[in-house]
């Protein structure tokens, strides 16, 4: 195919999705809405598995203690706590000690924390590491039954709550992308069967005067990639301007979240976005051009 | 250049188009074909440019069987021959020009071949000066020249015109047969299917007559009937 060739096709494809406005609005949106949705899930996703890792990583199990214990009674826990097999270090941490901690964590919002200290909610835990990470949920078993302790929490477990919170939404979200998709599908190939039919007199000449079968689909098929590419366009506008924000307010609010930071996943979601949006339009293309496009 | 052999068509709604069509069209020959409304002229014709395929028989076209054609060889056959209709089918939203280049365009021809021969085949059907004019704005004897340029403009082996006058008065008609004639004196083979006489019996070419989906008489410098 000759360059002026490919010039030819991609002019017949821009006047067609201008002349047909209304259809190509329709398959840009759907495509976009397609793509938004699934990037919505997508960053979800990726998110919950940064964290869980980042959470995982800390092979530490934290006993919340009761409140109101008194010295006695904490340092007996202590003593109860080393015995148990598979423990390498146990370290005592006062509400008090806590607090200061959390402080720490929340950085410039530390302030907020001001107000609290006078009446601490946080209870007194001592902070465990096992010998062998991979004990971990045993070693937390063995402790339900000290008596004082009246509550377990290691990153395993919140792990596994996040799972299973996300996972239903992941499920949602790719049936809601699949249903989505076959939409945008069909709605890019009614626009092509449109202009197919908008330009059924044209394509009858063309056969007479001997265009090869391609020369006559191509336009056609560069007609729906772009409405794929633009409405892939629009997604990922969308994408990255909300996740830049959300990253940007997230950080500023809530600085105990670590999301995957703005910068590393643009160039990614852009790129794949484009593919899976020209993938769509190419596809819808295809079905009309099969059916109503015969030499 | 054309030759049939005992070809016959019957459509898929059962009408029987032609029966036992035998004739042989050499290189460089000007042949009307001949009949009555629903004799089967039109039919004869698109089995010439394989827009139909026989039912039974062998249609030899340019060296091919069109039976035979493969599917991805059919442009390039189909690039041999310049077709003309009654009906014109130009394209109303393009210019006289690109009409033209359009057939130019579809084969891949350069940009400068195009600027080069586009406006001698206008010269040629004398629609010089009208190349930015649109279809509409021009006569139906001015269209049928158009579509005439653009049958021609790829220098093809053969043309065939399905009732290339139907559509036009007398006088208009006349110009475009003696276009026709001017494009055989070229070199092409041509082949017109008509039904009117004046014409026919002017010019004294071929004439291949056809009734009932039969040919009924093959005359060198016939006429369109023998009583006249």
């Amino acid at each position: 195919m000759r360059v002026r060739t490919f010039g030819y096709f991609f002019r017949q494809a821009v006047v067609s999705i201008l002349r047909n406005s209304l259809m190509s609005f329709a398959s840009v949106s759907s495509v976009a809405a397609v793509l938004i949705i699934l990037g919505m899930v997508l960053l979800l996703g990726l998110n919950v598995d940064y964290i869980a890792s980042d959470i995982e990583s800390q092979v530490e199990i934290t006993a919340y203690l009761a409140d109101g214990l008194d010295v006695k009674q904490v340092s007996e826990i202590g003593q109860k706590l080393i015995q148990v097999k598979g423990i390498k270090e146990v370290k005592f941490v006062s509400k008090d000690e806590a607090l200061k901690e959390f402080k720490k964590q929340l950085g410039d919002q530390g302030d907020l924390l001001e107000g609290i200290k006078e009446d601490n909610p946080l209870p007194d835990f001592y902070r465990i590491k096992t010998i062998n990470p991979s004990d971990i949920s045993e070693v937390a078993a063995e402790l339900d039954n000290i008596e004082g302790i009246v509550d377990i929490v290691y990153g395993k477990e919140v792990v596994d709550k996040l799972f299973k919170l996300t996972g239903w939404t992941r499920l949602i979200g790719l049936a809601t992308i699949t249903i989505f998709a076959f939409v945008s599908i069909f709605i890019i190939s009614n626009t092509i069967r449109l202009t197919v039919f908008a330009r059924r007199k044209e394509i009858g000449i063309m056969k007479y005067i001997g265009a090869t079968e391609w020369f006559i689909r191509w336009p056609f098929l560069i007609e729906g990639m772009l409405l794929g590419l633009i409405g892939a366009l629009i997604s990922v506008s969308v994408i990255n301007i909300s996740y830049y924000y959300l990253t940007k307010t997230v950080a500023q609010s809530l600085p105990v979240i670590k999301l995957i930071p703005f910068d590393s996943l643009l160039y990614k979601i852009t790129v794949g976005f484009m593919a899976i949006g020209a993938l769509l339009g190419a596809l819808g293309s295809g079905i009309s051009i099969r059916r109503f496009v015969k030499v | 250049m054309i030759r049939m052999f005992g070809v016959s068509k019957i459509y898929r709604n059962g009408i029987k188009a032609l029966s036992d069509i035998n004739f042989h069209i050499k290189k460089g020959e000007f042949v009307f074909i001949v009949g009555p409304s629903g004799a089967g002229k039109s039919t004869l014709i698109k089995l010439i440019f394989r827009e139909e395929l026989p039912s039974s028989g062998q249609v030899i076209v340019a060296g091919r069987n069109v039976a035979r054609l493969r599917r991805k060889d059919l442009p390039f056959f189909r690039r041999k021959i310049g077709v003309v209709f009654q009906d014109f089918r130009l394209l109303p939203d393009k210019t006289v020009f690109e009409n033209v280049s359009f057939a130019m365009e579809v084969v891949e021809a350069s940009k400068s071949e195009i600027r080069r021969r586009v406006p001698e085949v206008l010269e040629l059907v004398g629609l010089r000066g009208k190349e930015k004019s649109m279809p509409s704005e021009l006569s139906g004897g001015e269209q049928q020249r158009v579509s005439l340029a653009r049958a021609i403009v790829n220098n093809p082996e053969i043309v065939v015109a399905d009732e290339p006058t139907g559509n036009l008065d007398p006088e208009t008609s006349w110009d475009i047969i003696k276009l026709l004639q001017q494009i055989n004196l070229r070199g092409t083979t041509v082949v017109v299917a008509t039904h009117e006489s004046s014409i026919v019996n002017m010019l004294r070419k071929r004439v291949i007559a056809i009734e009932k989906g039969r040919i009924v008489r093959d005359q060198q410098k016939g006429v369109y009937n023998y009583e006249s």
